[in-house]
Order: C-alpha cells, then structure tokens, then sequence
C-alpha cells in the first residue's frame, strides 16, 4: 500500500461479511462499528474483558485507552482504538 | 529455607522468569519484565471502592417482599460468592508470593488479593443490611453439602501446590517424605502444579463466579435488589480484571518465552486443562439447578443459566488458545453486558449512571416526615 492510498482524508474501515463506512470519529472503533449496527462483540468497553478482539487484517490503528489482554501481533481490541489509515478488521465468527 | 524476604543479591529481575528465580529483594518497577502487570495493578488501583458507599436500604424492603424461593436464589449465591472470595483473599498470596520472581507480578497479586478482601467486606455489609441475623448465613457456608462439593474443587489445587512449595521451602527440590507420604517435589513437579493452579484460579474468576453474577443482574433487571446490583457490578469488572490477569500468566507461560520448560509442561497438562473447565462448567450447571430447585425467577431458569455457563465457558476457553468444548452459541443473556460494562470511558459522569460517580450520592430512605413540606 502507498503512503498516499494510506491516508487520503477520513480513513475508511472495511468490516468483513459487512459493509464499508467512513470513521466518523466515534470513541472507538467499537463504537464506530455500533452506529453502523454491525453486532460487534464486547463485554467491559474497557480493555480488559477480551471480548471484542478483532484481527486487523490492513492499515494501522491508534490506541486510545490502554488493552490489558493477551494479543496476537495482528490482533486488536475494538472499545481500545480508533482507525489511523484505512483499516480492514476481521471480526471472530458467532 | 529457601525463602529470603530481603536478599542482598544485585541480579537483574528483569532477566528473572516469573516463578521459580531469585526471590524478589528491591520492589521496584522501573524496569520491568512484563509491564502487562503494572498495567492491571493501576487498572486495580483506579477501580477502587467501598461496599458502605452503596446504600441498601431499599434492598431490605425489597428481600422481605421476596417469595421464599426467591430468597433461597438470592442468599444461596451470597453464600457461595463468600466462599469464593475468602478463598481469593488470601490464597494468591499464600500460594505463589513465595515462588514469584518479579517484582511487578509480585505487587500484582497483592493488588489483586486486596480487591478481593473489599468483596468480602461487601457481602457483610450486604447481609447485615437484609438480614437481622446474619450468622445464620455465614456458619452455613461451611455445612451446605451443595457448597462444600464445590468449595473441595475450588480449593484442591491452591492446597496441593501450597504443601509442594512449602516443603520445597524448607528442604529443597527433590523426592521428600512428610508425615509418612512420599511427596514428589522435583522442579518438574512444582512447575505442573503451579500451572494446574493458575488454570484452576482462571476457571474460578472466569466462570463460577458468572451464574451469581447473572442472578443478580436478572433481579435488579426487574428494580429489585438494585444496592445489591450495584455491589455485584463492581464486583464483576474486579474479577473481569483479575481473570485478565491469570490469562496473562497462562499464556505466557504456554508460550515458553518465559520458561522453556513451561511449553512442554503446557502441553502435557492440556487433557487436564479441558478436565479442569469441564468439571467447573459442569459443577455450575449443578449449582443452577440447584438455585431453581425450589422454583424459577422471572428472566432466568435452569436451563438458560445452563446455556449461559456453556457460552462463557466456550469464551474463555478461546482466550486461552483452547477449543471450545460446548456447541458454539451467541450470548443467550445478552442484557448481561449492559451490567459487566466498564463505567471508565466517554460519557461525563452526569450524563449516565456511573457507578464511581453516583454511589454514596444518593439516599434510599424515604420517610415520612421528609412529605412534611408539601401541602395539597
């Protein structure tokens, strides 16, 4: 990915099985995920609980509250970050 | 005895594995093995309260209208949660304080342990304000035999590795015998415990806890019991911290980053691992049908507190890189999250009800002299 694809405006944010929205600067991206009525996974919204790992399969996110689990290099926690470029997330199967 | 409070040693902690190395001298945390740890002690740290900020009054009017069954629901939980928590007091202290290496892990189980004597407090505080005699749910902890069958299997693997490690204390790794029992106290030994303990201490705060949990929540989801709710909630998100924490430990002594040998020990005690969540998950399922031996309450049964061991328990099991052993489902009591939901983020204090904010603010008793100053 170039440098210019990467970060051109507002980052977008490709859910997979979902639809592809705009990051309208919601708290996180859990919350962002919300207000587009994907059922994301969480429980304690505060790092802590796990509940809403995700993998981050392109672009980079920005913590915003700290994670306190156990993650996978390419793991994050969605109540915990916001989108930095354009991402792709992969959230885990019901 | 190998256990020295304050050696005089000059090594390096951060290249001390977890258990098992130097005994921790300097308690000092500016270099740091796992900052993970002091991560979770200052989340600990910023969760603090006090059972006597919540008010119960209310609480009291509201289990004196209870029908029995309901009662027996409500006090059967208290009853377990006590034994749960007076276990958690103080074994993560007595148990691995003695064999820890790092001076952040070290300050974590403290933290933790101390958290869990504020939960105890609060069962008091919560029994004292709905019952005029509390000792007659207390001494029956110790004698319910549906308590007991659980409290041996909460408590079996704290007291294996507590006699391992104490008699290593005293006389070393090896073949030792004590009080006429040959115990195996080899390093190899005391790594498995350990291991097996840490699972047995997840399983506790991840899953046993959650059937109370949810019996709590269902009865403040109908407004009554709210103070006792409210208790229960920051209950809830300590042990969701905690469970964090044992995870943390499980994980990266699976990995053998830590300790190469503890890859190999991990993956000789799986079957005992799956044992260890299927004999919990099992006991819970027991103890549901129990609480509705009497009748159900409204929003909760048998059946569905079943399902929902099945589902948390599926849930942490992944966590640990586990495979779920129950038919995997989606939440089958999705309101709980609205009760297991950190207050910690986004909204200003007054614009939601937030636990830290709100408790000790308000005042249940209504009186009625406080209608005094109203004319019709």
């Amino acid at each position: 990915m170039t440098m210019k694809d990467a970060m051109s405006g507002i980052p977008r944010i490709k859910i997979n099985n979902h639809e592809t929205f705009y990051y309208q600067y919601e708290f996180s991206l859990l919350d962002a995920m919300e207000a587009q009525r994907i059922a994301a996974p969480y429980s304690c919204r505060g790092g802590y609980c796990g509940c809403c790992k995700a993998r981050l399969l392109d672009g980079e996110v920005e913590y915003v509250q700290d994670s306190l689990v156990d993650l996978a290099d390419d793991e994050i926690l969605t109540c915990c970050c916001i989108p930095k470029t354009h991402i792709e997330v992969e959230l885990p199967q019901e | 005895m190998l256990y020295s409070t304050f050696s005089h040693s000059t090594h390096d902690a951060t290249k001390e594995p977890m258990f098992f190395g130097r005994n921790v001298n300097v308690a000092r945390y500016d270099r740091q093995r796992y900052p993970i740890f002091e991560k979770l002690i200052e989340k600990q740290l910023s969760f603090f309260w006090r059972p006597e900020e919540v008010d119960l009054s209310t609480d009291r009017k509201d289990f004196m209208a209870m029908p029995e069954h309901e009662q027996h629901i409500f006090l059967s939980n208290l009853k377990y949660q006590t034994l749960l928590d007076s276990v958690q007091g103080r074994s993560p202290n007595v148990a691995f304080l003695p064999v820890v290496s790092l001076p952040e892990l070290e300050t974590w189980f403290e933290t933790w342990a101390f958290s869990e004597t504020i939960h105890s407090r609060s069962y008091t505080h919560i029994i004292r304000n709905i019952i005029t005699e509390p000792s007659e749910v207390f001494d029956e902890i110790v004698t319910n035999p549906e308590i007991i069958k659980r409290a041996d299997a909460v408590t079996r693997l704290y007291d294996e590795f507590i006699e391992l490690a104490t008699v290593y204390m005293i006389h070393g790794a090896g073949e030792h015998t004590v009080d006429g029992r040959q115990l195996d106290v080899s390093m190899r030994n005391l790594k498995r415990k350990l291991y097996l303990t840490l699972v047995s201490v997840n399983v506790l705060e991840a899953i046993r806890f959650y059937v109370s949990f949810a019996c709590s929540f269902a009865f403040a989801e109908r407004a009554v019991m709210e103070g006792n709710a409210k208790i229960i909630k920051l209950i809830a998100r300590d042990e969701a911290l905690h469970l964090t924490g044992t995870q943390h430990m499980i994980n990266i002594l699976a990995s053998g980053q830590d300790d190469p040998e503890f890859r190999e020990i991990a993956k000789e005690c799986e079957p005992e691992v799956y044992k260890l969540f299927e004999e919990a998950a099992q006991q819970e399922k027991d103890w549901a049908d129990y609480l509705f031996s009497e009748g159900s309450m409204i929003g909760l049964n048998a059946k569905i507190l079943g399902d929902y061991v099945e589902y948390i328990t599926n849930v942490r099991m992944k966590a640990l890189g586990l495979n779920e052993i129950f038919e995997s489902r989606q939440n089958p009591l999705p309101w709980m999250n609205s009760w297991l939901v950190s207050d910690n983020v986004q909204v200003a204090p007054q614009e939601a009800e937030i636990s830290s904010y709100l408790v000790g603010q308000i005042d249940n008793e209504v009186d009625e002299g406080d209608f005094d100053g109203f004319d019709l």
